[in-house]
Order: C-alpha cells, then structure tokens, then sequence
C-alpha cells in the first residue's frame, strides 16, 4: 500500500531535482511535473477505498499522536489530493506545449511545490505545519504570476506578495496564541481540548486564522490581489490558481472551522460573508470587457457560494460545498486553459477580440462553452447537480431567512448567465472584428498537447453531470470528516 | 510595575508588528513596505519565542543544568521560529527581487505611480 506522505515527497523531491536536470538537459524538464502529477493520481486513487472505512494517520517521527508532526490521510483528504492530481496533471499535460518562453525549468519546479504546498495542506493535521504549505503554495504562486515579468504580472505579484505575507503573518499570530493556551499543535488535540478554555480567549486566535487564511481563500475584504493576480498570470497557471490554490486556502478556512472550532457559533456570519462576496464577485465580472479578469472576478463569486454552502454548517450543506469545490475546479481550469489558446492567437484578452473565434478554433470554442454552462448551473453539466445540493441544503433548514438567501444566490446565479451567455453567443455566433489578422487554416486550432486535458476536463465535466452518484458516493465520507470532530479527534488520538 | 515587567515582551513584539503594519499601509516605496513586512515577521516570531519562555529558565538542550532537573523554556515555539525565519526571509527576497523588475519597467519604487491595474 502506498503511503500518504508519498503524496507529499515524490512531487517535493522531483521539484528540486527538475532544476539540476535543467542544468544538464533542459528539455525533458517539461515532462517531470506530469509524471509526478500521475503518480499522485494514482496514488490516491489506490488510497480512496481504504481511507474511506477508516482513515490512515501517518507518524512521521515514530511518535503517536498528538507529539510530532503527522498526516491524516481521511476521506476529504485524500479525496481532495485525488482531485488537486487531477487538475494538476492536465494542465501539467497542457503546460508542455504551453510554456515556451523564459526560464522553463524554473516554471516547472515551482509548478510542482504549488501543487506539494496544496497536497500538504489537505493531509496534514498539524496546526504549524498547515502554515509551512501554505508558505509553500503561497511563495510559489506570487514567483509563477510574475513568471512573464511582464508590467502587467510583476505589479500583481507584488500586489498579491505584500497582502499575502500579511495573512501569512496574521496566521502565525494565531498559531501562537492557539500554542500559548493550549500547548499543542495538533488539530486534534487543540480540538479535544477546545472545552476547556473561555471562549472569549478563544476569539482572538480564531479570527487571526480565519482572516489569515481568508487571505489566499478570497473571501470578501481580503481578495483586492485576486483578479490581478489570475488575470496577468499565464493561463496555465491562472488555471490552478483558481482551480486548486484557492480551495486549498478554503480548506485551511474550514479546517480551523469546523474540525478545531466547531462553527455553530459565528455560522451566520461565514453565511453573509459568503452571500456578499458572491454578489461582488458577479456583479464586477459582469462589467469586465477583459476574459481573464471576467473569469478571475467570476471565480471570486463561485468562492461566495462555497463559502455560503459551507456557513449552512449541515451535512448536505458541506457535501454541496464539496461538491461546488470540485465542480468549479473542473470548469474553471477548462475555461483558462481553452481560453488561452485564444489569447495566443489573436494577442488579445479583450473580449470582443474573441468574437468568432467558434469558427476559427472550433473545439476550444465548444469546451469553453461546456465550461461556462456548467459554472452556471445548466445540466447535464456537473454545475447543475452542485449547484442544486447547495440550494436543497438551503432549503431543508426551512426558514423565511433562508429562503429569502437562496433567492438572492439565484439572482447570483442570473446575472453569472448574462455575462457568460453573453462571451458564448459572442464566440459563435458574432463576425470576428475587422482587424483580426486573416485565418489560417493550418494553425489555428489548439496543438494537441492542449487539446487533450481541456477535452478530458469537458468529458469529466459532463461525465459527472449525466452520473452525479459517482460523486456524491464519496462526498458524503469527505463531509462528514470535516463535520464530525468526536470522530477526527477519535481516529487521530485513539480512544 | 510588575505587570510591566511581566509582560514587557509581548507589549514590545506587538508594536513591532503594528509598527511594520504602519509602514506596510503608509508608505508608498516599494522598498520600505517591504521592510514593513520584515519587521512584522520580527515581531511575529519574538511572539512566538515568547511564548514558550520561562522566567529563569535554561536553554532546552542536554546539559547540566537540564539534567540537574533545572526549568527549561519550551523548544517547540523555537522550532517554529526557525521555520518562520526561512519562510520570511524567502518572502522578502522574493519580494525585492520583483521590487527590481518594477523598477526596470516602471523606472520607479513609487506604488501611487504603479497602477496599471485596477478595478
């Protein structure tokens, strides 16, 4: 059986051997992220059935818990890695082809710590050493947006850098408050041990964590870096920032949450953060004339949703939140991927530039179009059944306050349709602008090295749409391992 | 008085971290909000040090006076505080070294000038 830690060391250990492979022989650099990504799918797929009877908690000392740092490879942890080494190796797969210029090494080694920093964080179930992923995710993506060093991506990152070494910061402030009162940092022990102290001592750590976290999570206040930052990054890497180093800050949100907290008390609030970083996000992704900011500001109102689903604080509540997680994963990665051939060929991000492109590129046309009917909610797409678990989990708590929510998601959800209705009838249906440069049938389309991931995540998508049960079968595990703290603190530290 | 001296230490590492989060909020060279951040990360982990002290204790190694059964201060914040070194030292060379590529594109430090992007 494949140890979890492997997850984190195989990708880790190749990462820093990729830049002295490049010192020798630059070209099969490209590869080496691939490779590692599929090992890590594999890997976890070998994992899933066996966490899922009982969770595997891995010491990495030779010290029981809760001393010495150790994983917990559970239902939503492995289930999460399984889908951040999916993403992850398709737009590795996409990245061969993709990235040409500058120094392509580098690209590829820290491509593979952003995707280690995400794993790590998932698996482990050590307060400190989530911030030392975190670190790692976070360091590696400032580097990669300014990968170009182009005006655009060099004052991003710097943005994104100074307010995400303040989070950092505030988190750290946490860890040590939460170290001071209860001398431990294991999840589990913290969280046995929560009863025990005042919670008026326990506020402050809290809100330092959950306002640091919220930082790479881009809840409401704290995501001016975002648009920016996905929008000036290559798009291979604006595709896994949105689609996994988001949800990895959202799972640290969670985490501290529900495992160590226990959200029943500050629930309305998580709710109305959700609610509001929702509308901003659509409201300001309706008036963008730029795709990628469209689709960075779009990614901002996705994070509302699954940050109200979760504020819900049931268990189909978070099964829903798990389900948007990995259904905005999907479509999102497809959107920046088959949007980024696009830009390459007509050098433009603006959106009316795109007019016409369904003619000249028609299959990244089609899965753009796959992508942007499932962000919205259409079935057969797997936004449909997300979306509808979030507004049941809604419903079922049969309140006026509720309903009266799940009406305003809705005009959410309304004004997502306008804008991506309207870039869809804009690609197909609109006459390219005059000064398009003359179509070349040779070259137009995609090369297949791009084709292939942005083909199998529009198959996955709809796969998961037409069969949701392949999913939610997993789903309801994962959101009871978030959920129910007796049982996490049972597995972790025994009886 | 005694409060004072009790508790000196965290009065001192919180004003190291509001003083770097004036600078990071205030000034508008690249440069200085980048030093700004540095003196958070210092305060930061002298919280987290302190934390883990005791009054009169001896340092967490094996040594006479710890085999002597003498106090020792707690040796996990130290780790951490290693840890949050390398991590804040990385983030500030990382952050100068995208200080000088603005400089080359902008030909300045000032953040009021650098404002290309915007909502």
């Amino acid at each position: 059986m494949v140890n979890p830690i492997l997850l984190i060391a195989v990708p880790l250990g190749l990462g820093f051997i990729i830049p002295l492979l490049g010192l020798i022989w630059e070209k099969p650099t490209r590869y080496v992220p691939a490779a590692a990504m599929v090992f890590n799918l594999a890997a976890s797929l070998l994992l899933l059935p066996k966490v899922l009877q009982r969770p595997w908690v891995v010491e990495t000392a030779g010290l029981p818990p809760p001393f010495s740092i150790h994983l917990v490879a559970g239902p939503l942890g492995v289930g999460l890695s399984l889908l951040i080494a999916l993403v992850g190796l398709l737009v590795a797969i996409y990245a061969i082809g993709y990235v040409r210029e500058g120094p392509v090494a580098k690209y590829h080694s820290l491509y593979l710590f952003l995707l280690t920093g995400a794993t790590g964080m998932v698996l482990t179930a050590d307060l400190f050493n989530l911030f030392v992923f975190f670190e790692i995710l976070c360091i590696s993506s400032y580097a990669l947006v300014a990968y170009h060093g182009d005006r655009a991506g060099t004052e991003s990152s710097a943005k994104y850098l100074i307010q995400g070494a303040i989070g950092s910061s505030l988190v750290l402030i946490g860890i040590g408050f939460v170290y001071g009162l209860f001398g431990t940092l294991s999840m589990a022990d913290i969280a046995r041990n929560i009863d025990s102290v005042s919670p008026m001592k326990l506020f402050l750590p809290m809100a330092f964590l959950i306002t640091g976290f919220g930082v790479e999570a881009a809840v409401l206040p704290l995501n001016a870096w975002l648009p920016d930052a996905h929008s000036s990054a290559p798009s291979s890497i604006s595709a896994i920032l949105s689609g996994i180093a988001i949800k990895a800050g959202l799972y640290a949100v969670a985490r501290v949450l529900f495992t160590i907290y226990g959200a029943d008390t500050i629930a309305l609030l998580v709710l109305v953060i959700g609610i509001l970083t929702l509308l901003v996000g659509e409201m300001s992704a309706f008036s963008q004339n730029n795709i990628k900011r469209l689709l960075a500001y779009s990614s901002i109102g996705q994070i509302g949703l699954i940050v109200f689903a979760l504020g819900l604080a049931s268990a189909l509540g978070v099964q829903g939140a798990l389900f948007l997680v990995v259904s905005h994963a999907l479509a999102k990665s497809l959107l920046f991927l088959s949007v980024g051939y696009m830009i390459y060929r007509t050098g433009s991000m603006e959106i009316s530039s795109l007019y016409g492109m369904g003619r000249r590129m028609p299959v990244s046309a089609l899965c753009f179009t796959i992508g942007a009917f499932s962000l919205v909610g259409l079935p057969p797409f797997i936004g449909f059944p997300a979306k509808f678990t979030v507004i049941m989990a809604a419903l079922e708590r049969a309140d006026p306050l509720f309903t009266a929510l799940v009406g305003v998601v809705l005009v959410g959800t309304v004004v997502e349709g306008a804008y991506f209705f309207r870039i869809v009838q804009g690609l197909h249906f609109r006459p390219p602008p005059e000064s398009a440069t003359p179509a070349r049938a040779d070259q137009e389309e995609a090369p297949v090295s791009a084709l292939v991931p942005i083909c199998l995540l529009a198959a996955l998508i709809v796969a998961v749409g037409v069969y949701p049960s392949v999913l939610t079968h997993y789903l309801g595990p994962a959101a009871r391992d978030l959920l129910d703290k007796a049982a996490y603190i049972h597995h972790v530290l025994g009886p | 008085m005694s409060f004072l001296a009790d508790y000196v230490h965290y009065i001192g590492c919180f004003a190291l971290v509001l003083i770097g989060l004036y600078i990071v909020l205030v000034k508008t060279n690249l440069v200085k909000v980048i030093i700004g951040i540095n003196l958070i990360d210092t305060g930061v982990n002298l919280f987290l040090v302190s934390v883990g002290y005791i009054r009169m204790g001896t340092a967490p190694i094996f040594s006479e006076d710890g085999a002597a059964g003498k106090q020792m201060v707690d040796p996990v914040p130290q780790a951490l505080v290693l840890t949050a070194i390398v991590i804040g030292v990385s983030v500030v060379a990382l952050g100068l070294s995208v200080a000088i590529r603005l400089y080359e594109h902008y030909g300045t430090l000032d953040l009021r000038k650098i404002r290309e992007l915007k909502w």
